[in-house]
């Protein structure tokens, strides 16, 4: 059952894959071909050299060195999940069976074809297009106009470079568009258009803007033939949200559960994607695909250890991969290892140095080095090989802020947050920028659209809690309110519980502020972290339950404050020796103070 | 490099100034270009002939100059968002060109077309190459194309443009020419593929550029005033082509909806302030949806423009749509308060600066002082404080200090709770230990923002700080911020002549900008908005004129300035001075004067109402209307609401909406019509926010209005508590003049519930509170019911009464309305029938006079409850006559408004007018 369940993916694949190439669909085909080697080969067969399980002690012990919680790697902890149920479909529901359709039959036209399509292999695409003038075979008619629409795309690439320093007319268009258009509709009417005529039809129809329309070509091309990665990609591209990803009339082929975990990751629905992913992976065992989109959930969801953990394997067995790199090189800032970023900057800029991840990668690198006018650079350079790059965008901001360009770093911000509204670290960045600028309550528009966007996420609670904290605003309550949702959402630098303690005692609610300094103490002696607010958290603790007459609560609090030094050492003394002597010199008073 | 934000405001205004002066990164070639290019090149005189002979295909030296003025107008224009196609270039040209049978038109289109090998742009530039250099032994007076004119920048630009250009561009500029080319040809088969290029919208291009030449042509028309035919042939070649096209109503429409046949900055920025004005006149009439898409439009037209933004922040704020508002705002400062990128357009004294941090905290501001977010706002406010301060932009400081108080004066905020607390901000615990009151800090903050107004002669910003000062002094007694000691003595009471010299002076904005420096203050686009105001004026009287003569031209003021120079004065300005008419009325309605706020009233919607936005001049009109009902009675007042309600859909219009509840209200408590009348009440409960502290003049009113009827269906406990706690809440927010009226609801209560001594008190606070406030007729109506308190106590007080009455007749005949007339007649005839040195048979003219009159005008009122008072006292009187006749018609009077009283039938019509 198994084995003929994985056979049936790997025909299916092995016929796209061949099918996509056939039609220049290199990407498409890509995806295709990774996937059909990603399946786990079958029980029967030799056991492939390259799964880490069985050579764990390799490169499998330096991760066990640098990481500590992981007593088996990653591999090894999916296994459980996807092994069980490898047979059965993938999330318990059948599949509806898509025939892979049959190619055109060789005709009259299989030279010219081959022609044109070694034409196109060769970008020359004018000219592939020109071979297959006049014939109508679905096939010879798709590479025509593909071919016609990635000459306007070439074209306007190189417009856009020429064009490039006048103001405003920095829209160009491809030419072919309007053409294209008309013809693929004539054949939509008549229905002599095949899936990957629907795909075409699609984008090109979303170039021309028509979103809507665009999507339901692409939802009929995506049904009809689902082994087309690149048209499910655009149809993500379509769903802005998840209203439109829920209202999509898709028909439930194996290739959707990709889909719409990919949809997922895009729309922050990361414990869903994981979870789809992770299903996959029972069929899809060695696939990188899947292991770099699990890493980057998981950098979403800030487990960079695991991330990268993922990421390092991925890089092992396939190390001139680029694919995903940007997210790796992010993760990296985000732990700050530079020997390990300046590795991955070096490796893709041997592989392929034009492309827009190696300049992400790049620019990275740079920034961390506090380098940030060459920072920026790159991600300019990023930006020109693709002005849809949107962490590009964001990132680039971040590199102004560092350089106190606001102005332009505001601009960049708002450019990523127009290609994409979801964006909430760049919605994030525009509030860091007004609030240096001294406008906390303008700010806090733009921290309220990001905490929206991403509402576990503390670091932006604890952001517009400053923000109502400070000194202009004085909004205390507010600000209380934004520490609560912080420290609920995992805030790991525990700066809330320690704000939230304070804003109470300042208010007079001591009550309350004893319980989150209690708190505190908790999370940082878990933590084995002791500094000032360590300090601080004790001594009030050991006041409040002195005032309210928990004496040896207090006690307590005052012996442990005396291992430290300063100032607060003595004041713990005196409270010490001021406690004793309310409990053993006067317990009279306390008893009058009742008969009161 | 437009991509990358750091450099690219920073290049694009040096390459723009750069452009302008002729430096080296210059305007770019375009196949239009070159077109005017070749034009200029068969302008150029040629080297044989002798001056006094215009050139091969000129007639006469007049077509000669023609051709060169159509060739300045279009160097002119040329930093264009939007070129127009080569047809219509040919169509333009045609005016120039009959004379010579298309022989312009043609060699143009045969060179341009000619032209199909990198290698033709060669020549052809080298060609205009030689047009520039001057023959040998020339002598300066000849005609030769002057290097340094206009035509002769223009072409030296496009030469050195064109050498400057990769072999890219260059094939780059040979495909447009050959697209170029081809769209006269076959625009009309691509119709639906190019939003330009379809022949309605021609037609709009055509239009737009007519005005353009329009306006040049009047310049030079000047210039060559000496050769008199020269002036009526470009007077005939401006009109000519017009003639070309039929136009109809629709299509001019279409000029005004359509953005895309503007083409250049100057009348983009014009469009998109005639579309503010518009939106801020008469928000109704922009569709939501449909504006935002003509917006986005405009914004793929011109990325760089992020004007478009904040108007689509106002058509969503127009539309009370509070998300998008924000939104827009956000996105709008975000792209242009860091660039200042209206740097062309702004003089050096201009009012405000256009994109700056500070106005974005004052335009959120304003947004949630619109919303009714009045803390929001206050911080937003503040904010804008503490930014303009930092960066010491003082203008917007003197704006958000007048915001401030706009928005202290709009909005009700109890004076327990410190408002204005961050210290920071206004400076308001300097000196003083003790805070100020609210209204103080007001009064403050008013002062100071005319004070910094008046230093940097802000026109419009001391105007509207006049204004709210008259506001302030209406309502408020000015206490001095500061007594020491028992010898500063104040004076209680409101100032009426502080209120008009106020508004006084703040209608002296006009006077200023009659005679200010004109050229450089309002160098900002108004131009272009009058020209296209004009330009559709006179478009349409054109029509009018030819095809229906009937046809009257909606808008009189842009008649009256067409083909004149544009007014000098801005709407914003004329909108001030009209708001200081309308404060007058709404001040002399609080003083009492009937005429006065008629004559303001009328001023207003007469002289302002062009310039007026729908909320002012529908308040104006309301005003009005209100005079008509106190006055001429309920059916004449619902026939001019019915006229305001075709201006002004009351669906829309919160004024007249408000207009129509009360005038229902009123009525059907007259007719005692209780249910109806709660009903209403309910409805105006529901109108105002939740929120407390907003919208407080219309829950004032709602609680007013739901005491009165409660006091009409005699639940005077019910009606007491009502008012007593309107009163804790006027008193909360410091609305004495409201006051006012609200103890004379009491006294009324009290009267009515035969508590005649509870009532005095209150009628006497009221009395004093209208004296402080110098509210005359409220204090002569408080004084009438004085009267009739006196009188209920017995007859022992009936002279008494009588000389209240009296004391307040004059006022009330003077200026009362036909209610106040009425009572006060009736309680003139009580007082003589229970005064015993009165009896009936000597003096019967002294009751039966005033009574008549009190009938009369309750009967225009169709006030069932005092008309059958009156009836009562008049059967009485008869009776005393021994009049019977007349007694038994009385009585039957009575009786029947008795009976509408107690059983009042068809309800439902109270609602209907």
């Amino acid at each position: 059952m198994a084995s003929t369940s994985k056979e049936s993916y790997r025909v299916e694949l092995r016929a796209a894959a061949r099918q996509l190439g056939d039609r220049c669909l290199y990407s498409a085909a890509k995806w295709a071909a990774e996937l059909l080697v990603g399946i786990e080969p079958d029980a029967a067969a030799p056991s492939q050299p390259d799964t880490p399980s069985s050579s764990g002690a390799g490169p499998g012990g330096r991760l066990l060195h640098l990481h500590r919680s992981g007593g088996s790697s990653f591999r090894r902890r999916m296994r459980p999940g996807g092994g069980s149920e490898a047979g059965t479909p993938l999330g318990g529901v059948s599949y509806v069976s898509t025939p892979i359709p049959d190619d055109d039959a060789f005709d009259a036209g299989a030279d010219k074809y081959l022609l044109a399509k070694t034409y196109f292999d060769c970008r020359e695409y004018r000219r592939a297009a020109h071979v297959l003038r006049g014939h109508v075979g679905r096939k010879a008619v798709f590479l025509r106009c593909y071919a016609l629409y990635m000459a306007g795309e070439k074209r306007k690439d190189e417009e856009t470079i020429e064009l490039e320093g006048s103001l405003g007319k920095s829209n160009v268009v491809n030419q072919e568009l309007v053409a294209l258009e008309r013809e693929l509709s004539t054949y939509r009417r008549t229905g002599a258009i095949d899936s990957f005529g629907l795909y075409l039809y699609g984008i090109v129809l979303r170039d021309k803007g028509c979103e809507g329309l665009a999507r339901t070509v692409l939802v009929e091309s995506v049904n009809s033939y689902p082994w087309n990665w690149c048209a499910w990609l655009e149809i993500q591209s379509l769903c802005t949200t998840s209203d439109i990803l829920n209202n999509l009339n898709l028909k439930n082929h194996w290739m959707k559960d990709f889909f719409i975990a990919s949809a997922h990751l895009e729309l922050k629905m990361h414990e869903e994607a994981l979870k789809r992913y992770e299903r996959l992976m029972g069929v899809f065992r060695c696939s990188d695909y899947i292991q770099a989109q699990i890493a980057t959930v998981q950098y979403s969801m800030r487990e960079l250890d695991d991330a990268d953990m993922i990421f390092e394997e991925l890089l092992r067995t396939d190390p001139f991969r680029v694919d995903s790199m940007d997210i790796y090189s992010n993760l990296l800032y985000a732990k700050e290892s530079l020997t390990a970023l300046s590795f991955l900057a070096h490796r893709v800029f041997l592989t392929d140095k034009y492309r827009p991840e190696s300049c992400c990668i790049i620019a990275n690198y740079y920034s961390l080095k506090g380098q940030h006018e060459k920072s920026v650079l790159y991600f300019q350079r990023a930006l020109k090989l693709n002005r849809k790059y949107l962490s590009a965008w964001t990132l680039m901001g971040h590199e102004y802020v560092e350089l106190k360009n606001t102005p332009a770093a505001i601009d960049a911000y708002r450019r990523a947050v127009d290609i994409n509204p979801r964006d909430y670290r760049a919605w994030y960045g525009l509030g860091q920028i007004y609030e240096m600028m001294g406008m906390p309550f303008y700010a806090l528009y733009y921290f309220r659209k990001s905490s929206h966007l991403q509402p576990n996420d503390a670091r932006l609670w604890i952001a517009m809690a400053q923000c109502y904290e400070s000194d202009p605003l004085q909004m205390i309550e507010e600000a209380i309110k934004c520490y609560e949702r912080a420290a609920n959402s995992n805030d790991t630098e525990g700066i809330a519980l320690h704000q939230l303690a304070k804003l109470h005692s300042m208010l007079g609610q001591s009550e309350e502020a004893a319980f989150y300094y209690k708190k505190d103490v908790e999370r940082m002696e878990v933590e084995e972290r002791q500094g000032q607010n360590f300090v601080e958290a004790l001594l009030f603790l050991a006041k409040h339950c002195k005032s309210i007459g928990r004496y040896e609560e207090a006690e307590h609090y005052c012996t442990r404050l005396l291992d430290y030094t300063g100032p607060e050492k003595e004041t713990a003394k005196s409270m010490l020796q001021g406690i004793k002597r309310e409990q053993s010199g006067f317990p009279s008073m306390d008893i009058d103070h009742f008969a009161l | 490099m437009n991509v990358f934000a750091g450099v690219r405001s920073a290049a694009g205004a040096e390459q723009k100034d750069a452009g302008s002066a002729g430096g080296e990164a210059l305007l770019e070639l375009t196949p239009h270009r070159m077109a005017v290019c070749h034009l200029v090149q068969v302008f150029a005189p040629q080297q044989e002939g002798g001056p006094a002979t215009p050139p091969f295909p000129f007639e006469s030296v007049a077509h000669h100059n023609r051709l060169g003025l159509f060739l300045f107008s279009l160097t002119r224009s040329c930093e264009d968002f939007l070129e127009p196609p080569l047809e219509e270039l040919l169509r333009q040209l045609k005016a120039v060109d009959d004379l010579v049978n298309g022989w312009l038109c043609e060699q143009l289109t045969t060179t341009l077309s000619g032209l199909i090998s990198p290698d033709d742009l060669f020549n052809f530039f080298d060609k205009l190459r030689g047009v520039l250099t001057s023959p040998e032994g020339a002598s300066v007076e000849d005609e030769f194309l002057d290097p340094n004119s206009q035509l002769g920048v223009y072409l030296r630009c496009c030469i050195l443009a064109f050498n400057s250009m990769t072999f890219e561009g260059v094939c780059h500029l040979l495909s447009n020419l050959v697209a170029y080319c081809n769209s006269a040809e076959t625009s009309y088969d691509l119709a639906e593929d190019e939003d330009f290029n379809s022949e309605m919208e021609m037609s709009d291009l055509m239009d737009a550029d007519i005005g353009v030449r329009a306006g040049v042509f009047d310049k030079y028309g000047q210039g060559y005033a000496t050769e008199s035919h020269m002036g009526e042939s470009s007077s005939s070649f401006i009109h000519a082509p017009i003639s070309l096209h039929d136009f109809d109503e629709d299509n001019i429409f279409k000029a005004d909806e359509n953005p895309t046949c503007l083409r250049s900055r100057w009348q983009l920025e014009a469009y998109l302030n005639q579309q503010a004005d518009i939106l801020e006149k008469d928000p109704s009439s922009v569709p939501l949806n449909s504006f935002n898409a003509t917006m986005t439009q405009l914004q793929t037209l011109a990325p760089e423009l992020h004007r478009v933004q904040f108007l689509q922040h106002l058509n969503a704020l127009s539309h009370d749509d509070y998300v998008s508002a924000l939104d827009n705002l956000h996105r709008y400062f975000d792209y242009s308060a860091g660039q200042g990128l209206f740097s062309r357009s702004l003089s050096a004294n201009q009012d405000i600066i256009v994109g700056k941090y500070e106005s974005a905290l004052l335009s959120l501001g304003s947004l949630h002082c619109y919303f009714g977010h009045p803390k929001k706002a206050l911080e937003a406010f503040t904010e804008a404080v503490r930014v303009s301060q930092m960066n010491n932009d003082d203008s917007c400081l003197a704006y958000i200090l007048g915001a401030i108080s706009n928005l202290l004066s709009k909005i009700g905020i109890s004076s327990t709770v410190g408002i204005i607390g961050s210290p920071y901000s206004l400076g308001n615990n300097s000196g003083l230990g003790t805070p100020l009151s609210i209204q103080q800090q007001l009064l403050v903050l008013l002062k100071r923002s005319l004070k910094r107004a008046d230093m940097l002669k802000l026109t419009s910003l001391i105007s509207f700080d006049h204004i709210s000062l008259a506001k302030f002094d209406l309502k408020h007694v000015q206490r001095p911020l500061v007594s020491f000691g028992p010898n500063a003595s104040t004076k209680l009471r409101t100032c009426p002549a502080d209120v008009c010299k106020s508004l006084r002076l703040s209608s002296h904005v006009l006077s200023d900008f009659g005679t200010g420096d004109l050229s450089t203050s309002h160098d900002n686009g108004s131009f272009s908005t009058s020209w296209l105001r004009n330009l559709s004026t006179a478009s349409s009287s054109w029509c009018s004129s030819s095809a229906k003569p009937g046809k009257q031209i909606v808008n009189d003021f842009d008649n009256f300035h067409f083909n004149a120079q544009p007014s000098p004065i801005p709407t914003s300005v004329l909108q001030l001075a009209g708001s200081a008419y309308l404060m007058r009325a709404t001040a002399w309605e609080h003083y009492g004067s009937a005429p006065m706020v008629r004559m303001n009233a009328l001023v207003y919607t007469t002289c302002f109402a062009d310039a007026a936005s729908s909320s002012e001049l529908s308040l104006a009109y309301v005003k009005l209307i209100q005079q008509l009902v106190v006055f001429k009675g309920y059916s004449v007042a619902f026939g001019a609401l019915k006229i305001a309600e075709e201006k002004f859909p009351s669906s829309t219009n919160p004024h007249i909406h408000l207009l129509k509840m009360q005038l229902l209200h009123d009525r059907a408590l007259h007719r005692g019509h209780l249910r109806v009348a709660q009903q209403i009440c309910d409805e105006f409960g529901v109108l105002s926010s939740s929120v407390s502290g907003v919208d407080i003049e219309l829950k004032t009113e709602a609680s007013l209005r739901h005491a009165r009827t409660l006091l009409a269906a005699k639940q005077f406990s019910q009606a007491a508590v009502v008012a007593n706690s309107l009163f804790s809440t006027c008193y909360k927010y410091n609305m004495q003049v409201e006051n006012a009226s609200v103890l004379l609801l009491l006294a009324e209560i009290h009267k009515k519930s035969d508590n005649a001594v509870l009532g005095l008190p209150y009628a006497l606070a009221s009395q004093s509170f209208c004296k402080s406030f110098n509210l005359d007729l409220l204090e002569a109506s408080a004084t009438l019911t004085l009267a009739e308190l006196w009188l209920a106590l017995g007859s022992s007080h009936a002279k008494r009464a009588l000389s209240l009455v009296y004391q307040s007749l004059p006022m009330i005949l003077g200026h009362g309305g036909l209610e106040l007339r009425a009572r006060a007649h009736i309680v003139l005839a009580k007082c003589y029938l229970t005064d015993r040195e009165y009896s009936v048979s000597e003096d019967p003219r002294a009751v039966l006079d005033p009574l008549n009159q009190a009938t009369e005008d309750l009967q225009v009122l169709e006030y069932h409850d005092m008309a059958a008072e009156a009836y009562y006292l008049k059967a009485m009187a008869y009776n005393h006559l021994g009049k019977e006749g007349e007694r038994e018609e009385a009585a039957a009077r009575f009786k029947e408004h008795v009976t509408a009283v107690e059983n009042p039938h068809d309800e439902e019509a109270s609602l209907a007018y």
